[in-house]
């Protein structure tokens, strides 16, 4: 039924950031200029966690702030969570300012990483605790717990203590608690980071469908790129407390902006060149490659290629005049069973360029032997170029 | 710049001090209210703590009249060239040997104890820490009584001993009753820290050492032992401190030959009536103690 | 269907067969030594038990089994008032520093302000002086608060029960305060932003979360001041007024006397009374261990 408050998921690389074209609808929370400074005060540096952070989250989205650990990004959740008051700047949910508000006058929960469930409380009394603290009546506590507990798929544990559940059924509760006071977002604090792979697979889904099921903004914090790609609508990428860069997976994973977000979100090539049109650039070992740079002519850029996005034939393969192409010699293989990965030097005039490969281990496409002469080929749109 | 567009609860400083940020207000309210939880036990120390010992250093530089009676006025350093006296020095060089051998004692028998009960299953070693625990509750001024009665003219041992050795024995009022005493007395302070700091630690480095083919005795020189050393320390100094000041102790199993320091300063203040000197004793005994409590910090035992 | 625990799981152990169990003789020696202590620890106690219910008037002459010198124990006047005020000291100097004690906690642990440090060293100094330096300090610090109320107030007070009680409270402060940090110092800070988090005032997360989460704590704190006032000598001998003396203090006087049987019998009574504090704190310990 929400399916259409989702954005549509297929995009080419080069659409239009969606962010500019947000509706006049209310952010849920609207973040400008929150700087967030510790340590200050007499004696000794003060560090700056977050620095000027400018972020509107819309109304009913999955965002995710991703990066790596000391970058800002829980000190961020924290402020909207109202744990940590900002140095400067305004946080506001839903029109209303709140940066100065303590945690419990905020329509706002959080799922903890730890989860910091009452330990001397049963299931069902650390779920009613935000109610009972609100003053609502005890017979609209008992069915909205009941709800929440079918909702996380936990009304079995209802009587028992948080340490006879599982790490998986912890965080269950620790969401239900949270959602049972209907907050009008939700934050969550790496909520998955505490359980195993399989666990984390599953309870990802489970996230994205209880999000969808229940249509509460959700703002989620994660080191993971992996679970920020999967779950998100929107990502907002975080380093040494600045946001670097916001947008649906697609465009981040794709279209990188700063060397950091191309280099922390998967494997990528980078590759020097310097730039010979608005629409070429020359990579140092002499290939001109096609890629929109926007810079002037004889410019310094960073170029950003997916080793997915490169493909590997015999040196001796036909042109195709839509492709850039560079031949070289292969350095190194790596078999990694789903996929196959090779490292190739470039054999032209200039600086060899080193490139990574990455194949799909899928039937019918060919392997190289280390030394052989390839060519590597790829799409005009698989070149990103990068601001740094 | 008077005018925003919308009114804003927390307008942003424009030019403030970059230490007085939006959340200053806020934190010191916060702190305000630590300090206002902590203020009734603050207010109780300053009061019945501090100033008690203040008084005790200004007693230590004021006069003692012919009759007993202090004189605060007429300061001096009197009593305290008093402690070189060599009476003073021979109670204090007591003291202080007494207390080391209490200490090494405790060791020799409290680390391969604590070593013992730390290798021991999990259930074992709750039931024996237990009872390393009870002693270490029961009331001090008993456990020493016991001593007198055991050491004493009709004790077992004295009984044992005369027959074999023929000639009169005296156990009850010597050194050895002392240190006896105090080793019964500390031992749980020194076997405490020892077992939490060997529990912990991670035997596979053990493993490791013999692995890398050191012999046992070798792998507990090299890697055992020097791992343990904080709660060697610890424990070293958690049974020294109170040794060096022991009053009780040697009062009921040392008799007036075995004279220790905590002894002589009370004897100061209830039959010799010299306050002044008294009081320069304490602060000298409690200098030494705060020696070593910072010893103690250094090596990073806080965690006991 | 079985519970889950990923919380904790079992404790590591040494195998049976490992290279840290030392050598079989190693293994004996250290054995023998266990029991040499516990020996050491044990066997003086017990024979204070049995010779307390000796008949001679001669303590270490047995005789016959007797509960003569309880009875004598328990019709002493001067026993009966010692343990009175024992009682009276023990209970009002552990009610009012385990309030302060562990407001005092939950201040240094839970706040940051100025000064903090200094207000830390303070609240340790007072576990790590000697006791008889710190029994100096409150004799004349009494000494000298006394002539300062009879010059100004006219008021005139003296050493005797309130003294001790204030002294014993001075130390105990200190004791509370650092079994209820360690327990303090172990609660996972995030349960009490949970509670703010879920509405809750500071109040009702106070009362609510953090204070059933150290009740152990404080409970083990509470247990310790009331042993250590219990057991206390030398302080209390310096602040002590006529009439106002604690059964350890009677005891001391009379010890250093001599040995009677009758010390004897009020020894085992203050043992048996540390006895069931200690297995009250095991009692708390175990269920503070339960799910």
């Amino acid at each position: 039924m929400t399916e259409m408050l989702r954005e549509p998921r297929v995009r080419t690389a080069l659409a239009p950031d969606p962010v500019a074209e947000s509706g006049t609808k209310l952010p849920a929370v609207a973040m400008q200029g929150v700087t967030k400074r510790f340590g200050g005060g007499r004696g000794g540096d003060p560090v700056v966690a977050v620095d000027d952070l400018h972020l509107d989250i819309r109304d009913g989205e999955f965002f995710s702030l991703l990066g790596p650990s000391g970058c800002g990004k829980t000190t961020s959740l924290r402020m909207i969570a109202g744990f940590e008051y900002p140095s400067a700047g305004s946080v506001r949910i839903f029109d209303q300012e709140v940066g100065l508000e303590p945690p419990n006058r905020r329509p706002v929960n959080t799922v903890f990483q730890s989860y910091a469930l009452f330990p001397h409380m049963t299931v069902v009394q650390n779920i009613a605790f935000g109610l009972e603290m609100q003053k609502v009546p005890d017979d609209e506590i008992a069915t909205r717990v009941g709800e929440v507990l079918e909702l996380v798929q936990l009304s079995g544990q209802a009587r028992r203590k948080p340490s006879q559940l599982s790490g998986g059924q912890q965080q269950r509760v620790a969401l239900a608690r949270a959602l049972v006071n209907h907050p009008k977002v939700l934050l969550l604090d790496e909520p998955l980071g505490a359980l195993d792979l399989k666990l984390r697979q599953a309870m990802q889904l489970e996230l994205k469908r209880i999000q969808e099921q229940v249509g509460i903004t959700f703002v989620y914090v994660t080191h993971d790129q992996e679970e920020a790609l999967t779950m998100s609508d929107r990502i907002g990428v975080m380093n040494l407390g600045q946001l670097l860069q916001v947008g649906p997976p697609e465009a981040i994973y794709d279209t990188p902006r700063t060397r950091f977000v191309a280099d922390f979100i998967g494997d990528t090539n980078l590759l020097s060149a310097e730039v010979v049109d608005a629409d070429t650039a020359r990579l140092t070992d002499g290939t001109v490659v096609r890629v929109a740079t926007g810079r002037p002519v004889g410019a310094t850029v960073t170029l950003a290629i997916r080793p997915e996005k490169l493909g590997l034939w015999h040196a001796d393969a036909e042109r195709d005049l839509r492709l850039d192409a560079v031949t070289g010699r292969i350095r190194r293989m790596t078999f990694l069973g789903n996929a196959i990965v090779y490292e190739i030097v470039t054999e032209t005039s200039g600086t060899p360029v080193e490139l990574t490969v990455r194949q799909g281990n899928t039937p019918g496409i060919e392997h190289f032997e280390p030394d052989e002469r390839v060519r590597v080929r790829w799409w005009p749109t698989s070149t990103a170029a990068l601001e740094d | 710049m008077a005018t925003t567009l919308e009114p804003r609860t927390t307008p942003p400083p424009a030019d403030a001090a970059p230490e007085l940020g939006l959340e200053a207000d806020a934190e010191r309210a916060e702190s305000r209210r630590g300090l206002l939880i902590g203020l009734p036990s603050l207010a109780y120390l300053v009061v019945f703590f501090a100033l008690p010992l203040v008084i005790v250093v200004v007693y230590s530089f004021a006069t003692r009249s012919r009759t007993g009676r202090t004189i605060l006025g007429d300061w001096n350093l009197d009593s305290y060239a008093r402690l070189f006296d060599p009476l003073v020095l021979e109670i204090a060089l007591r003291s202080l040997w007494l207390a080391l051998l209490t200490t090494l004692i405790s060791l020799a028998f409290g680390y391969p104890f604590a070593y013992y009960l730390a290798t021991r299953s999990p259930k074992v070693r709750g039931i024996l820490l237990v009872l390393v625990m009870i002693p270490f509750w029961s009331n001090f001024l008993v456990r020493t009584y016991a001593w007198r009665v055991i050491l004493g003219r009709d004790g077992p041992f004295v009984r044992l001993l005369e027959p074999i050795l023929g000639t009169d024995v005296q156990l009850l009022f010597t050194p050895f009753a002392v240190v006896l005493g105090l080793v019964y007395g500390y031992m749980p302070f020194m076997i405490l820290p020892l077992y939490a700091t060997i529990e912990r630690l991670d035997f596979s480095l053990v493993e490791a050492a013999r692995d890398l083919y050191a012999s046992g005795w070798q792998a507990f020189l090299k890697v055992t032992w020097p791992l343990s050393r904080p709660g060697v320390i610890a424990g070293s100094l958690l049974v020294f401190i109170p040794s060096f000041g022991a009053y009780v102790t040697p009062e009921i199993l040392g008799g007036g030959r075995t004279t220790m320091l905590g002894s002589y300063i009370v004897r100061q203040f209830l039959s010799a009536r010299d306050w002044p000197f008294g009081s320069a004793l304490s602060v000298a005994v409690l200098l030494v103690m705060l020696a070593a409590a910072v010893v103690y910090l250094r090596s990073g035992g806080r965690n006991l | 269907m079985s519970v889950v625990d990923a919380a904790s799981g079992p404790p590591p152990d040494v195998a049976e067969d490992s290279v840290v169990r030392p050598k079989r003789t190693v293994e004996r020696i250290l054995a023998g030594n266990a029991w040499i202590v516990f020996a050491f620890l044990y066997l003086p106690i017990l024979l204070l038990v049995v010779l307390s219910f000796n008949d001679n008037r001669t303590v270490g002459v047995w005789t016959e089994p007797s509960l003569r010198w309880y009875q004598a124990m328990f019709t002493d006047r001067n026993v009966l008032g010692a343990l009175r005020n024992s009682l009276v000291v023990a209970f009002i100097s552990t009610v009012v520093s385990t309030v302060l004690g562990t407001a005092a906690a939950l201040s240094l642990e839970r706040f940051r302000y100025r000064g903090q440090r200094a207000y830390d060293g303070l609240l340790y100094l007072p576990v790590i002086i000697p006791d008889v330096t710190m029994a100096v300090m409150m004799l004349l610090f009494f000494v000298q608060a006394f002539d300062l109320l009879g010059a100004v107030l006219g008021v005139n007070a003296s050493f005797g029960i309130g003294t001790i009680s204030l002294s014993h409270i001075a130390f105990n402060i200190s004791f509370v305060a650092v079994v209820v940090r360690a327990r303090l110092a172990g609660l996972d800070p995030s349960l009490e932003e949970a509670a703010a988090d879920l509405y809750a005032s500071r109040w009702q997360a106070f009362r609510r979360v953090t204070l059933p989460l150290i009740a152990p704590g404080v409970a083990g704190g509470a247990l310790l001041a009331l042993t250590l006032s219990l057991d206390e000598v030398v302080i209390t001998s310096f602040v002590a007024g006529p009439g106002s003396t604690t059964l350890p203090v009677y005891v001391f006087g009379l010890v250093r006397r001599g040995v009677t049987p009758l010390i004897n019998a009020v020894s085992v009574l203050m043992l048996t009374g540390s006895m069931l504090l200690v297995l009250t704190s095991l009692l708390i310990t175990r269920r503070r261990d339960e799910p």
